[in-house]
């Protein structure tokens, strides 16, 4: 066997040392530059990958930031990362054109089945770097990609083994970034590296093959005739790569990615048709997913041993054409099968639409606030107020909020606790955005309208709003306040500190963050509405940190305007 | 045709500059994104006064005190941090109302600078100075006194302004 292994090889490399070396049978051809363009497309893909490893940080909490960071902030980032990543797709069509041309010319042939070989093994590394790349940027779109990826590769026989050494341990998480990006960056690399240059040399010791018929003419060198198309062709699908990355503000960037958040994954495109066929498989998808690379791969590898004969027309060899020719239409109407399937899929488009908008909202305050040091999904945090916003959304909306349906309390808004606000409560407190919806409110243990002059009211009003604290209180008034107080008031309610009043709250310090701290802690308490309070308290609920957050909220509401609210954008 | 040595060449000139043309359009960008963040500012520091701690802590009279500057926010590239520390400085009440600090950089080489009791010494290089911050000539490298950092007292409380200045020389300027 070894023997024979060893007859086989020699006789392939002497054969090879004693074509013509470089030459073309029959002279040059655009026909020939696409191996050309390929090393071209690895070359685009090495120098723009070392620009972006230079700012690529792997690891959960930076990943995304990093590549938001190029993506976005740096000039030109954008469209350095988009060759990057879109060149993946040229490359991965040109070497189909490339080997579609070897298989129609016959061109792998004995003694040139290596060169096959070779080139197969090239398109499955494009592969490995498109799988091992999109994972790196940890965007909801690579992150959930690779989930389906490895889940295939898990269901094969000794999965879990390949999942673990895949994921460097049991979870998604910093080392199966380590390792992704070590694959990417070193090890495929390095393979790439050597898998050319072998292509490269066996290829060149065999000169090109010309198309079937042109094997007895004369051969030209390749320079400069050949090599000028080559260079040009180089330019033509550089230039569409270009134009390409140009209209697509180079490559897409999902929102970080969330483990806890749903996500349509959908695989690269030149995989697509692996997805369909899944989709198709039904019940048998696992195995149709591990089958089809089988198959496809089975047959390629084969060629050079099933079509022997020196004869490389195309019409003495129609059923091996039409092998490759065929296989590659099937794939093809399985991946238009996939892409139409979900253009008709409008709940999905509207699913999409919404990533999107999330997309695009985690973008915008990475770039305006930068990403928090704990993490790539904590830059929705960083919106103003956001704790306190997102309890108010959750815990006091309800009851609280205009457009709530089922209010039960005083309305909380832009300019709550404000001069006007005070005014508005004196005049009518059992009014529908005061009191109006409380059971209290409509019964005698309510307080009555205040019936004083305007100017009076205002003053009244001055001396309330005084006690929050707010640097703008007008003395004059709020004294003029104070006597009219302790005049109508006093039967019920307090304004010194710590003191509560007799039917009523005490409103010393009203409206001061302490005060709503304390007020959300305990509403029932004596200080504040006793046995009259309808709201719940939060003192177990919330946190003193949350309930003194909502308290910083409020006090903020109390000089906003509904334009300021409207600014700060949604959670 | 393909003898012709004028076409020939010509050939083999335009082959030239075409590959050489679009090799620069390829290594351009990838340059340009490189050498972008060269003169930006990348990492963005405070440079309005940062708060260290309310006055009482010094005592009139008292010798120099060590502190921490922590700045509030920290800006690095894509992240975005709370409570950095930035570095350390020396600080002392002269009167009831009247600071001095120093930043504990070594104007040397950067080296973090301490405080013995009479001098501050700088432990990289044996560089030396007097307790008013003056550099003891010959005994290190350091070319120039420690650098003072402005403070102020604002509402009872410390307000540290920090600054980085050019190591190694004997002028003193913001690096």
């Amino acid at each position: 066997m070894k023997v024979r292994i060893t007859e086989w090889m020699t006789e392939r490399v002497r054969a090879l040392s004693d074509q013509t070396r470089l030459g073309i049978p029959g002279g040059p051809s655009l026909a020939y530059v696409f191996g050309w363009v390929i090393v071209m497309f690895l070359g685009v893909e090495a120098i723009t990958g070392a620009a972006l490893s230079a700012f690529y940080a792997p690891s959960t909490a930076s990943a995304w930031a990093s590549v938001a960071y190029v993506q976005d902030q740096i000039p030109l980032g954008w469209f350095v990362r988009g060759l990057h990543y879109h060149g993946t797709s040229a490359l991965v069509i040109v070497t189909g054109i490339h080997l579609l041309q070897t298989a129609v010319y016959g061109a792998y042939k004995k003694p040139r089945e290596l060169v096959w070989w070779l080139g197969l093994i090239l398109l499955v590394l494009v592969l490995g770097f498109a799988i091992t790349g999109y994972v790196l940027r940890w965007d909801q779109a690579g992150y959930w990609a690779n989930h389906v990826e490895i889940g295939i590769a898990a269901s094969a026989p000794g999965g879990p083994t390949i999942k673990g050494l895949a994921l460097g341990g049991n979870e998604y998480g910093n080392l199966t970034l380590t390792r992704f990006y070590a694959l990417h960056v070193i090890a495929l690399p390095a393979i790439v590296v050597i898998v050319v240059g072998a292509h490269l040399w066996t290829s060149r010791l065999h000169g090109s093959t010309p198309r079937w018929g042109r094997d007895g003419l004369a051969a030209t060198k390749r320079w400069p005739r050949q090599t000028l198309r080559d260079v040009i062709a180089m330019a033509i699908a550089f230039a569409i790569l270009t134009g390409y990355v140009v209209s697509q503000h180079g490559a897409d960037l999902a929102a970080p990615a969330d483990p806890s958040a749903a996500y349509d994954a959908r695989p690269l495109w030149y995989f697509r048709w692996l997805f369909e066929l899944r989709h198709l498989a039904g019940s048998y998808e696992r195995i149709a997913a591990l089958a089809a690379p089988v198959v496809v791969g089975g047959l390629l590898i084969g060629l050079p041993f099933v079509d022997r004969g020196p004869d490389r027309s195309v019409k003495k060899r129609i059923p091996f054409v039409a092998a490759v020719v065929g296989l590659l239409l099937v794939i093809g109407v399985l991946t238009m099968r996939s892409f139409s399937r979900d253009a008709g899929d409008a709940a999905l488009a509207k699913r999409d639409e919404a990533a999107a908008l999330l997309a695009s909202r985690a973008r915008a305050l990475a770039v305006k606030n930068g990403v928090p040091i704990s993490g790539a999904q904590d830059v929705f945090k960083t919106v103003p107020m956001y704790t306190a916003r997102s309890i108010f959304e959750t815990k006091c909306k309800g009851c609280h909020d205009a457009q709530s349906k089922d209010r039960k309390g005083p309305i909380i808004g832009a300019g709550h606790g404000n001069r006007a606000w005070f005014e508005a409560f004196l005049r009518a407190p059992s009014s529908d955005p005061f009191w109006g919806r409380t059971k209290m409110g409509h019964t005698d243990d309510a307080m009555k309208p205040v019936e004083l002059t305007p100017a009076e009211i205002t003053d009244l009003a001055e001396l309330l709003y005084a006690q929050s604290g707010a640097s703008d209180a007008d003395a004059t008034k709020r004294d003029r306040g104070k006597a009219l107080f302790d005049k109508a008031c006093t039967d019920c309610h307090s304004v010194d500190e710590g003191v509560s009043g007799g039917g009523g709250p005490g409103l010393g310090q009203l409206g001061s963050r302490d005060w709503y701290t304390s007020f959300i802690s305990n509403p029932k308490a004596a200080i504040h509405m006793g046995k009259l309070g309808e709201m719940p308290r939060f003192d177990a609920d919330l946190t003193i940190t949350e309930r003194d957050a909502v308290a910083g909220y409020l006090v903020w509401l109390r000089t906003a305007s509904q334009a300021d609210l409207d600014k700060l954008g949604p959670l | 045709m393909a003898d012709d040595p004028d076409r020939r060449g010509f050939l083999k000139a335009a082959t030239t500059v075409l590959g050489g043309g679009l090799g620069i359009v390829i290594v351009a960008p990838a340059l340009r994104v490189c050498v972008a963040p060269t003169n930006a500012q990348t990492v963005t520091t405070p440079t309005d006064p940062i708060d260290i701690g309310a006055l009482d802590r010094l005592k009139v009279g008292a010798p120099w005190q060590r502190v921490d500057v922590i700045a509030p926010v920290v800006k690095d590239a894509w992240t975005t941090a709370h409570d950095v520390p930035l570095g350390a400085a020396w600080v002392r009440r002269t009167a009831d109302q009247q600071l001095q600090a120093l930043s504990s950089v070594c104007p040397h080489l950067g080296c973090a600078v301490g405080f013995d009791g009479q001098n501050f010494l700088c432990p990289c290089h044996n560089s030396k100075w007097s307790d008013a911050g003056a550099l003891v000539a010959n005994a290190g490298p350091a070319l120039r006194d420690l650098d003072p950092l402005p403070i102020q007292i604002v509402d009872g409380r410390l307000r540290l302004t920090w600054v980085r200045y050019k190591l190694d020389t004997a002028a003193r300027e913001p690096a």
